[in-house]
C-alpha cells in the first residue's frame, strides 16, 4: 500500500520541523570533528556532514512524496553544480506520487467539471493508465473520441508552500549565508507553473498551431473540459521509446525522428521563442507513418528576445570555435561567469563553462553528427560535470537560468539520439541560427 | 381519493425542499411550519401530517441525504469494483457532495448540536440506519470477498463509522479552504488510516489486550466485592458464556 504524503498543516509542520532538527545536530558534529581532526582530514569529514545532511533531507522529503519529489528534481536542475552527494539523493528520492483513488477521482472531475465522470464521458476508466506531473491520466470516451483526461492532487498548490521552506532551509545551510533567495522563488515559481494546467492547456494549442513539421503531432484540448486542475486531450496512440526500439526498427527511420525532433527544438526556439523543455523520452509517441506525438507541456520555456539575440550570437561563435577572448565576455554578458578579477573569469571560464560548452557545441560543428557512432557522448557529458562539480562545490552564483534551461534541454534531446544511434544533420538548424535576425523575426 | 405512495414522496421532498430553503434564510428558530407549508404550496394539515414537528422535518432530511447518496451509489459504474475504502470513500463524498447545497442548513444544524445545544447527537442516532446499514453492508461484501478479514467488534463498527462520519461533516462546516479542499485531503488521509486499521490485526490485539486486563484484573475486583457464593458462579457462569461464547 502506498502511504498517503502527510498533508494536513500539522504534519508537514513537524516532519520539516523534525528535519530541521536532525540537520542541526548533524551540523554540530562536523563542527567538533572538524575541530578536532587534522587539515586532511577535515575535507573527508565535510563530505561525510554533507552526506548526513542530504540524508536527513531526503529522508524528510521522502516522507512527503509528491511536491517533494518535483521539488527535488528542480534542485538537481537548477543547480547544475551542487555538491554530488546532493543529487545523488536526489536521484534517488524519485519515488511515485500517491495515486488518486477511484473516490477522489470521481470527486475531483464532479468538482473541476460540474458533473460525474460516468455523467460527462460514455466512458472512463478509473483505473489511471499513466502518471503525469503531480497527477495522474485516465482514458476516457468522449463524444466518441477518445480522450486522455489529467488531473492533479487536491491541495497540491497548498503543499508546495510548506514543502519550499524545508528546501529553502537546506540549499541555505550548504549555501554557507550567500543569498539563495532567488533559487527558491525560481524553483517555487517553476513548480506553481507546472500545477496550473491552464497554462498547459494554453502551451499545448501554442505548439499545436505552431509546428515546423507535419509530422509532429500534438493533442487537441478539449477546452470546455479543461480547467486548472483537470486537462482533457485528444488521446494519442502510439509507441513508447521502449517499445518503438524493441521494434528494432530501420536506422533511416531513427534517424527520421531524430531529425524531426532536433529541427522542431531549434524552429519552436527561433520562430516562437518557446521550447517544450521536457524531453523526457515518455513525452514522446512513435505513431504509425513516421508521425511522432508530443505530449506533456507542463514544462515550457519562454525565451526573451534581448536573452535569444546573445544566445544565437554566442552558440554562432561557438560552432565556428571563435577564440576564447570573443567567447568569454559574451558568457560574461550573458551572466554565466560572475563579474569579478580577471582571472578568476577566466579561470571559471577554462574549468568550469568551457569543458561544459565544448560538450554542447561538438554535435553541431559538423554538417552531420552521429550519435551510434559517438555512443559515449553523455558517458563523457556526465565525467565532464562530474569533474566540474569536483572544481567547483556550492556555488550558488546566480547563472542565467534560461542558458542553464536551454542547454540542459538539449542535452536531453542528444541523450535521446544517443539512445537510438541516430545521425542528425545540422543544415536546417544552422540555417535557423544564421538567418535569425533577433527583434521581431519569425513573429 | 387515495393518494399514490410515489405522489406522497413527492410531496414530501417538495415540502422538505420549501422547508430548507426558509430555515436558510430565516433560521431554524424563526422559520414556522406555517410559513413551510405556504413555501411548498401545501394547507397546514397536510405539513403537520408529514411532519408533526420542525425535529422531526430535520431527521427527515438527513434521512432523505443518506437515501439520496446510497441510490447515487448504485448508480456508478462497477462500484463493486471499488476496494472498501473506496466505498467508504465515495459514502461519505456524495454525502457532502448531496450537503452542498443546503450547506447554510447544515451549519445550523451543527451549531444546534455542537454549540447551542438546541439538538441532542443522540437524537440523530435515530436517522443513521440506513447510513449504517449501507456500511454493514460493505463491510459484509469485503469481508466475504476475503478483501478484509473478519474484525473484532465488527457489529460496533458501522456504527463507529458513522460517528467517524459525523466528525467529517463537523471538519467541513469550519473549513475555509478554497472548494473545501481540506476536507478532501481530510477524508483521504482520515480513510488511509481507517483502511490500515482494517487491513491491520491491530483491531483484534487490542481486543486481546482488552480482554487480558478484563481477565486478570477486573475479574479477581469482582470476586473480591463479591462475598455471595450463589452471586459469584452465576456472574462467572455469564462472563464464561461471554468469553467462550
Amino acid at each position: 500500500m502506498v502511504k498517503p504524503p502527510p498533508s494536513s498543516k500539522l504534519s508537514r509542520g513537524t516532519v520539516v520541523g523534525k528535519a530541521l532538527l536532525k540537520i542541526g545536530a548533524a551540523h554540530g558534529k562536523g563542527l567538533v570533528k572538524r575541530t578536532l581532526g587534522s587539515r586532511s582530514e577535515s575535507n573527508a569529514h565535510a563530505e561525510q556532514t554533507h552526506e548526513q545532511i542530504a540524508d536527513i533531507i531526503f529522508d524528510a522529503l521522502g516522507e512527503l512524496k509528491g511536491v517533494s519529489v518535483k521539488i527535488a528534481q528542480q534542485v538537481a536542475l537548477g543547480m547544475p553544480f551542487l555538491s554530488p552527494v546532493y543529487l545523488e539523493r536526489i536521484a534517488r528520492s524519485f519515488n511515485s506520487i500517491p495515486p488518486l483513488n477511484k473516490a477522489l477521482v470521481r470527486k475531483i472531475v464532479k468538482q473541476e467539471l460540474g458533473r460525474y465522470p460516468n455523467e460527462l464521458f460514455e466512458k472512463f476508466e478509473s483505473d489511471a493508465f499513466a502518471a503525469a506531473s503531480l497527477g495522474q491520466v485516465h482514458k476516457a470516451l468522449y463524444k466518441g473520441d477518445e480522450v486522455a483526461v489529467k488531473m492533479q492532487y487536491p491541495g497540491i498548490r497548498q503543499s508546495i508552500g510548506s514543502d519550499m521552506s524545508l528546501i529553502h532551509f537546506a540549499i541555505k545551510r550548504f549555501a554557507k549565508g550567500q543569498n539563495v533567495d532567488h533559487i527558491v522563488s525560481e524553483i517555487e515559481g517553476r513548480l506553481y507553473e507546472e500545477i496550473d494546467y491552464a497554462l498547459e492547456a494554453e502551451n499545448c494549442t501554442f505548439f499545436g498551431s505552431h509546428r515546423h513539421n507535419d509530422a509532429i503531432v500534438i493533442p487537441t484540448v478539449y477546452g470546455e473540459l479543461s480547467t486548472e486542475k483537470i486537462l482533457v486531450t485528444s488521446l494519442l496512440r502510439g509507441l513508447s521509446f521502449e517499445e518503438y526500439l524493441a521494434t528494432d526498427p530501420a536506422q533511416e527511420e531513427k534517424d527520421a525522428y531524430a531529425q524531426l525532433l532536433f529541427d522542431s527544438f531549434f524552429y519552436t526556439l527561433y520562430k516562437h521563442r518557446r521550447i517544450h523543455a521536457d524531453p523526457n523520452p515518455g513525452n514522446f509517441l512513435f505513431m504509425e507513418g513516421g508521425k511522432l506525438g508530443l505530449i506533456d507541456f507542463g514544462c515550457v520555456k519562454q525565451v526573451e528576445d534581448a536573452f535569444l539575440e546573445k544566445y544565437n550570437r554566442l552558440h554562432i561563435d561557438l560552432v565556428e570555435n571563435r577564440h576564447d577572448g570573443v567567447v568569454i565576455p559574451q558568457y560574461i554578458d550573458l551572466n554565466m561567469i560572475a563579474r569579478s578579477d580577471e582571472a578568476s573569469m577566466e579561470q571559471f571560464y577554462t574549468e568550469v563553462i568551457k569543458p561544459l560548452d565544448t560538450l554542447y557545441k561538438e554535435p553541431l560543428i559538423g554538417e552531420s553528427y552521429d550519435f551510434g557512432t559517438n555512443s559515449d557522448f553523455s558517458k563523457r557529458g556526465f565525467e565532464m560535470i562530474f569533474k566540474v562539480q569536483q572544481k567547483q562545490f556550492h556555488s550558488v552564483h546566480r547563472l542565467n537560468e534560461q542558458f542553464l534551461f536551454l542547454n540542459r534541454t538539449l542535452l536531453g534531446y542528444y541523450a535521446i539520439f544517443e539512445k537510438m544511434g541516430a545521425r542528425i544533420e545540422t543544415g536546417y538548424v544552422k540555417g535557423l541560427m544564421r538567418d535569425f535576425k533577433g527583434g521581431k523575426d519569425g513573429k | 381519493m387515495k393518494i399514490s405512495q410515489s405522489a406522497k414522496e413527492k410531496t414530501r421532498i417538495n415540502i422538505l425542499g420549501a422547508a430548507v430553503d426558509l430555515i436558510i434564510q430565516k433560521g431554524f428558530e424563526n422559520a414556522s411550519l406555517r410559513e413551510m407549508a405556504k413555501a411548498a404550496g401545501v394547507s397546514n394539515p397536510t405539513i403537520y401530517n408529514y411532519f408533526p414537528s420542525k425535529e422531526k422535518l430535520l431527521y427527515a432530511y438527513i434521512e432523505l441525504k443518506h437515501q439520496e447518496a446510497r441510490e447515487a451509489l448504485e448508480a456508478i459504474d462497477g462500484f463493486e469494483t471499488f476496494t472498501l475504502r473506496e466505498q467508504l470513500q465515495t459514502l461519505v463524498e456524495t454525502e457532502l457532495e448531496l450537503y452542498l447545497e443546503d450547506r447554510e442548513f447544515i451549519v445550523q444544524i451543527a451549531d444546534m448540536v455542537f454549540r447551542s445545544s438546541g439538538l441532542r447527537v443522540d437524537t440523530l442516532y435515530a436517522t443513521n440506519e440506513l447510513f449504517v446499514r449501507t456500511v454493514d453492508e460493505m463491510l459484509s461484501i469485503a469481508i466475504e470477498a476475503g478483501e478484509i478479514k473478519e474484525p473484532p467488534f465488527r457489529e460496533q463498527l458501522p456504527r463507529l463509522f458513522w460517528d467517524y462520519y459525523i466528525m467529517v461533516v463537523a471538519y467541513w462546516i469550519k473549513d475555509e479552504s478554497e472548494a473545501f479542499e481540506n476536507t478532501t485531503q481530510f477524508i483521504d488521509h482520515s480513510m488511509g488510516v481507517i483502511e490500515a486499521l482494517l487491513h491491520s490485526d491491530i483491531l483484534s490485539r487490542v481486543s486481546d489486550l482488552g480482554m487480558f486486563f478484563f481477565k486478570t484484573h477486573l475479574l479477581s475486583s469482582i470476586q473480591k466485592f463479591t462475598t455471595q457464593k450463589e452471586k459469584l458462579g452465576v456472574i462467572k457462569c455469564k462472563l464464561g458464556e461471554v468469553l467462550h461464547g
